[in-house]
């Protein structure tokens, strides 16, 4: 086992003692202060002499250096506590470790201060591959994962990710991805590159989709909430028919086609939470260019954002929004369209049930908006918030929007009239951290000849909700 | 993709027995540019029984005509809601109409005709396919180039090896792999043989009026004898045939009248 042994420069400081002090994770720090009525830990100065990094194997000393250097800027007791807490914070981010133990002792030996103490973490490294079978879940489709992960090759968070999964749509598909992390440059940059085949059903319009591509992305942090990604996909998309009922329009889009994407997406992220959110707001806008190389040439912009409000404990009010729109120059066809409708957007309309339909099949929009108004509310009669019934809410909501496919240009703003609106009441379930689960009775209140109604209850499962 | 679904099929034959539109259309890839000398084969084909049977259509040129069929292969028509592919089931669906070319033949005769087509299908279109894509000088000079035209590159350059690897593939499990030309070329002219000894100084294969067989022959005799490849073998031992050649272009003269 290889140790990393940092050491501070000698300079004279004060003259009180430490103590020994060993802490255990997790220890919440910031908001409480910790109940030692008898020693008031910011009077008591201390400096740090030696951090010792115990457990290292393959990870680099250069990279864990510069992860404990901000311990030795501490200047009394507190101060040690909480840069230790965010140090260990930090090497648990890099995700090449699990178990990070953090010890705190009095420094002894010869090159001690008086006031000195000894910082040591203690670290197990995740072993070189990690295997793992999941399920995940993605717009209304669950899928078994066969993943394998190798964490840390190089020595500084590099990573190696490779996934192989079967939908219950009976569609499989492959994303192998390196990513490196570069936590101590400015911005936080991390790049990634990876190899994907994704193939995807959609019955409501009446074609199957097979992406074969390269993601290549940088994503970085212009400030702690501000999340940045610049991409370049490139891709070879083959749309085939579902089956001889197909519409005519949908099978006139089928073939294989070439695709080349930059794209810019910025996340502003105020919330509390990502499921359910009491306060805090939440901006995200994406915008991309295809038709550098390939055969589909367009500029599509997205805005979606949500700003949360607690009128009164445990009720929240959350506004949601999104809008968007498609400039096609050559060769778009209906996957690069604008869809909505389903549990997921416009609740209360069938999967893609908005909009322009070719013999009831959804041939897509070139321009939408969207918004909802939702009340979160605890499950009634259980009180208790950290049980079972933080998992879910009971909502009530309204929806509202449209989308349409103008022959005459944007230009023409008649078509934002025509728009569709749907209330109702459900129950939503959180799923980890990441997707969510609802069921909802829903109302259409507002629909147009073409659109495809679903009056009654509906059932959605996915990562982002109107 | 093909797809084959028997409710389909049934749905189409119940509900097929409206007269012929007028609005027909038959997808095609580009003549000029794209078509491939198989493809090119069976869309002549058809647009002759089309035009045999005297039944409007009007030829539309699509890139991706191919992946537009519910077969995967060309030509396909849209009559309606209806979309039908390649020769014979064009021929089914004409029949349901009520249109039909054989009807004045006896039921040993039909089977005949269709011993004929499936002779068609089994020898001239593989000696095509192979000419085509395993023929080194055909397939650089000419297939490989009309294939990747209608793509951006590399995805053209991806659609042709992909389908070399299909054609293959069918050649193949069907042993024409193995062959070498000159057995492909003897497997043509014992075809052929047979062909012009049973059409023999007849108008047309059965009589004074044309069937499909002979909207078939013509597909692929008038293509094969008038399409340039580097490998000229095959279009001279068909252009030996001299009875199969008056055929075709007895039927070019009389149904596609150019200006």
């Amino acid at each position: 086992m290889g140790t990393v042994h940092a050491k501070a420069n000698q300079h004279d400081i004060g003259d009180s003692g430490g103590g020994l002090f060993v802490f255990e994770e997790p220890v919440e720090m910031g908001e409480e202060p910790i109940p030692k009525p008898t020693i008031k830990l910011d009077g008591v100065r201390a400096r740090v002499d030696r951090v010792h990094v115990d457990g290292l194997n393959r990870t680099k000393d250069d990279i864990i250096k510069n992860t404990i250097d901000d311990l030795f800027h501490a200047t009394d007791f507190e101060d040690v506590i909480v840069r230790a807490h965010k140090v260990r914070r930090a090497l648990d981010s890099m995700g090449c470790f699990r178990d990070i133990g953090v010890f705190i002792d009095v420094s002894s030996g010869p090159g001690s201060t008086p006031e000195g103490l000894e910082v040591t973490f203690q670290v197990k490294e995740l072993s070189r591959v990690i295997g793992g079978i999941n399920t995940t879940v993605s717009e209304n489709e669950g899928n078994l994962v066969l993943g394998v992960k190798m964490p840390n090759i190089a020595g500084r968070g590099e990573k190696l990710q490779a996934e192989y999964s079967m939908g219950y749509r009976s569609t499989s598909n492959f994303n192998v991805t390196a990513t490196k992390p570069y936590p101590h440059k400015p911005l936080v940059p991390i790049v990634s590159a990876s190899v994907y085949q994704q193939t995807h059903e959609y019955p409501w319009s009446g074609y199957r989709l097979l992406d074969r591509g390269l993601l290549m992305d940088l994503a970085f942090k212009s400030s702690p909430t501000t999340k940045h990604n610049l991409q370049w996909e490139g891709l070879v998309r083959e749309t085939a028919a579902l089956s001889k009922t197909t519409s005519f329009k949908v099978r006139e889009s089928s073939g294989p086609q070439m695709k080349s994407i930059l794209r810019h997406i910025v996340t502003v992220d105020h919330r509390d939470d990502a499921i359910f959110p009491s306060q805090g707001s939440w901006v995200q806008f994406s915008s991309e260019l295809a038709g550098l190389g390939g055969g589909v040439a367009h500029l599509k912009t997205e805005l979606q954002a949500q700003q949360n409000y607690e009128l009164i404990e445990d009720i929240v009010l959350q506004l949601s929004g999104a809008a968007g729109v498609l400039h096609d120059m050559f060769g778009t066809e209906i996957p690069d369209h604008f869809f909505l409708g389903g549990p997921t957007t416009l609740r209360g309309f069938q999967q893609r049930g908005v909009g322009p339909h070719s013999d009831g099949q959804a041939t897509g929009g070139k321009v939408y908006w969207a918004a909802g108004a939702h009340v979160y509310a605890p499950l009634p009669f259980l009180r208790n918030k950290n049980g079972i019934s933080s998992l879910f809410r009971s909502h009530f909501f309204v929806n509202a929007g449209c989308l349409a496919a103008p022959d005459n240009g944007l230009t023409n703003w008649e078509w934002a009239n025509s728009a569709r609106v749907s209330c109702g009441a459900g129950v939503a379930l959180r799923l980890g951290s990441v997707a969510r689960l609802e069921l909802n009775y829903c109302a259409p209140l507002k629909a147009r000849t073409n659109d495809c109604t679903a009056h009654g209850l509906q059932f959605g499962l996915g990562v982002h909700f109107l | 993709m093909p797809e084959f679904n028997l409710s389909d099929s049934i749905i189409t034959s119940l509900n097929a027995q409206e007269p012929w539109p007028d609005n027909v259309k038959l997808y095609q890839p580009y003549e000029v540019e794209q078509i491939l000398l198989p493809d090119n084969a069976s869309c002549l084909a058809v647009q002759a029984f089309l035009k045999m049977c005297n039944l409007p259509f009007e030829v539309e040129m699509r890139w991706n005509a191919e992946f537009m069929s519910p077969s995967g292969r060309v030509p396909f028509i849209k009559c309606g809601a209806f979309v039908v592919s390649e020769l014979e089931p064009i021929v089914q669906f004409a029949a349901n109409k009520g249109v039909t070319l054989c009807a004045q033949l006896s039921t040993e005769e039909k089977a005949e005709m269709r011993a004929y087509m499936s002779l068609i299908t089994n020898v001239l279109v593989n000696a095509e396919l192979y000419i085509s894509w395993l023929d080194n000088d055909t397939y650089n000079a000419v297939t490989r180039v009309r294939n990747s035209s209608v793509y951006p590159w590399p995805l053209g350059w991806l659609q042709t090896r992909q389908k070399r690897n299909a054609v293959a593939k069918r050649l193949k499990a069907l042993h024409w792999h193995e062959k070498s030309l000159d057995q492909v070329l003897a497997d043509v002219e014992q075809c052929c043989n047979s062909l012009s000894q049973r059409l023999g100084d007849k108008d047309f294969f059965f009589g004074t009026t044309p069937t499909e067989l002979d909207a078939l022959i013509f597909g692929h005799v008038f293509t094969i004898i008038t399409t340039r490849l580097p490998c000229r073998r095959l279009a001279e031992t068909v252009r030996r045939h001299e009875t199969l050649v008056s055929l075709a272009k007895r039927i070019d003269e009389r149904y596609f009248k150019r200006p």
